[in-house]
């Protein structure tokens, strides 16, 4: 490798190698962003808003992935400046009783989201081997604890996310059957629905809760500690916030996509999860069904992984537990301890025999109606320089914040209303 | 120093630098004609249920009562404490003390046992 002349070779070999870090920092964290992006959530309802109103709710995971490239750059900032983790400072900040709100809303959402993704795993395994997918739940409740008890951060992190990149074949689909991008871009564009307008808002609310999920930032709060992040990661953040999510969302918008072309002309709702490989063979033929499986196990895996040690994490964080997926098990007990019990009771959820698709709707739709439980405290611990010191949020950011309280607020108010009169 | 704002919830480390929780409680004692002092602070859940409403915490108490557990909060002087800006660091062993409980049986009796913890 060759240097300019007239510089210390050693200097810029230094910073060449510290820029390239950098940006393969950048990358990997926004494969990974891109490949955790999407699960059972994100698949269903997007499918869902595809077959019923065709492009016309575009806009909802447009506003819900804007949302989302906010909370996750703050949490990010927060935990990269402050060393801290958004639920360790929201009980400090707001005291054990916030705290405990937080812990029982966001655990027993969170609960319901996990056993929907262990539902989505199961699924592509019935739809892989033809075995019944009650069949699978403990087995698939077993490898999720594998990989967590035997697994690092990393493993996890990347690991599953980059196998994640998989459902990049949503996107291709969507390219590959042209559809009519004057009205993929009107659909970008909030419009009053022309029938079934309770379902159709009860559709949007449910994209919401799947893409501002609490689990997302809080994960991404603690894996910044995880990684180490430091005051030099700020700007890294901010690019992999925007970019990940953004490539994210695209991805839920080409299954919103295929779905509008697929199933919408053909007057077909979304009823059932054996209609699922349906988005992809037209496009692909049989390689589209192994692909649909591929994805929908992969994503719910990763995101299965990704809830369980959130959720993990909030409750040894919360009581000032020792945690860190990077220990070994027995040096964190209770951690361990914590997301064992987590899988157990998520496993039983799915045994219930509770159909994984409705399932995740009525998750999807409770995230939304607890949202402003998590996102209130952003707006204090964003804005104190205790933690943050001078990377507090600006007015834009506080602007927007406030912005996305208020959809919180409107969202928890009329999920519950819509998911009675809307759901089916 | 404010109590509330600096110490209380504050995530509690002992002289190894190990979590051994976070300041559940904080406890004054009052003498008369003398200002209040700060005695101790609490780790401990049924602090914490106290917190949320007297009769949880009561009971919790009887639960814990009825399958021998122990449940009073564990108190560690004020004086053994330094209150940084971060963590409240407690000059004890945290492995010694009741504070780490159920770590230890957890680590023994459940985690501990499984091959390759």
């Amino acid at each position: 490798m060759s240097f300019p002349t007239g510089l210390k070779p050693g200097v810029n070999e230094t910073t060449f190698n510290a820029e390239m870090k950098k940006i393969l920092e950048i990358a990997l964290g926004i494969v990974t962003s891109v490949g955790g992006f999407l699960e059972i959530g994100s698949i269903t309802t997007a499918a869902q808003a595809g077959a019923d109103f065709s492009f016309q709710l575009i806009w909802a995971i447009l506003l819900g992935g804007l949302c989302i490239i906010f909370l996750v750059e703050q949490a990010g900032r927060f935990s990269a400046v402050s060393g801290r983790t958004i639920p360790d400072a929201i009980r400090e900040r707001f005291g054990f009783n916030y705290f405990a709100l937080l812990y029982v809303v966001l655990g027993l959402v969170s609960l319901l989201v996990l056993a929907a993704e262990v539902g989505g795993v199961c699924i592509a395994l019935e739809l892989a081997t033809g075995i019944g997918l009650l069949w699978w739940a403990v087995p698939v409740g077993f490898v999720i604890w594998l990989v967590i008890f035997k697994g690092t951060f990393g493993i996890i992190e990347k690991g599953v996310s980059v196998l994640g990149l998989v459902t990049l074949c949503f996107v291709v689909g969507a390219i590959l059957i042209n559809p009519p991008w004057s009205q993929v871009l009107r659909g970008a564009a909030p419009s009053l629905p022309q029938h079934n307008s309770v379902h159709y808002w009860f559709i949007a609310v449910s994209i919401l809760g799947a893409s501002i999920s609490p689990y997302l930032y809080f994960f991404y709060s603690s894996g910044a500690i995880e990684d180490e992040w430091r005051e030099g990661h700020v700007g890294i953040n901010r690019i992999i916030a925007i970019g990940g999510m953004t490539f994210g969302s695209l991805i839920s918008i080409a299954v919103l996509i295929l779905a509008a072309m697929i199933f919408a002309p053909q007057g077909m709702k979304v009823e059932h999860y054996t209609q699922l490989p349906m988005l992809l063979e037209p496009v692909f033929g049989h390689k589209g069904f192994w692909l649909l499986v591929a994805s929908l196990g992969i994503a719910c895996l990763g995101a299965a992984l990704e809830i369980t040690l959130e959720l993990a994490y909030l409750t040894a964080q919360g009581f000032g537990w020792n945690w860190s997926e990077n220990q070994p098990p027995i040096a964190e007990a209770r951690f361990s301890a914590a997301y064992t019990a987590i899988i157990i009771l998520a496993t039983l959820v799915a045994l219930t025999g509770i159909d994984p698709l409705t399932l995740t709707i009525f998750s999807m739709a409770l995230t939304a109606a607890t949202l402003p439980v998590s996102i209130v405290p952003f707006l204090f611990l964003m804005n104190d320089s205790t933690y943050v010191r001078s990377y507090k949020n600006g007015w834009f950011s506080n602007a927007v914040v406030i912005l996305i309280m208020a959809l919180a607020f409107v969202l928890a108010i009329v999920a519950i209303p819509l998911q009675i009169f809307g759901g089916s | 120093m404010d109590l509330v704002r600096d110490c209380l919830d504050k995530p509690l480390e002992d002289r190894n630098h190990r979590r051994m929780g976070r300041v559940d409680g904080i406890v004054l004692e009052l003498e008369e004609g003398r200002p209040p002092r700060v005695a101790y602070v609490e780790v401990g859940v049924k602090r914490l249920m106290d917190r949320l409403s007297g009769r949880l915490g009561n009971l919790f108490a009887r639960l814990a009562r009825r399958y021998h557990i122990e449940s009073e909060p564990y108190r560690i002087p004020f004086g053994k404490l330094h209150v940084g800006l971060n963590t409240v660091k407690a000059d004890v062993d945290a492995e010694k003390t009741p504070a780490l409980e159920w770590e230890l049986w957890l680590r023994k009796k459940v985690i501990g046992r499984i091959p390759g913890a």
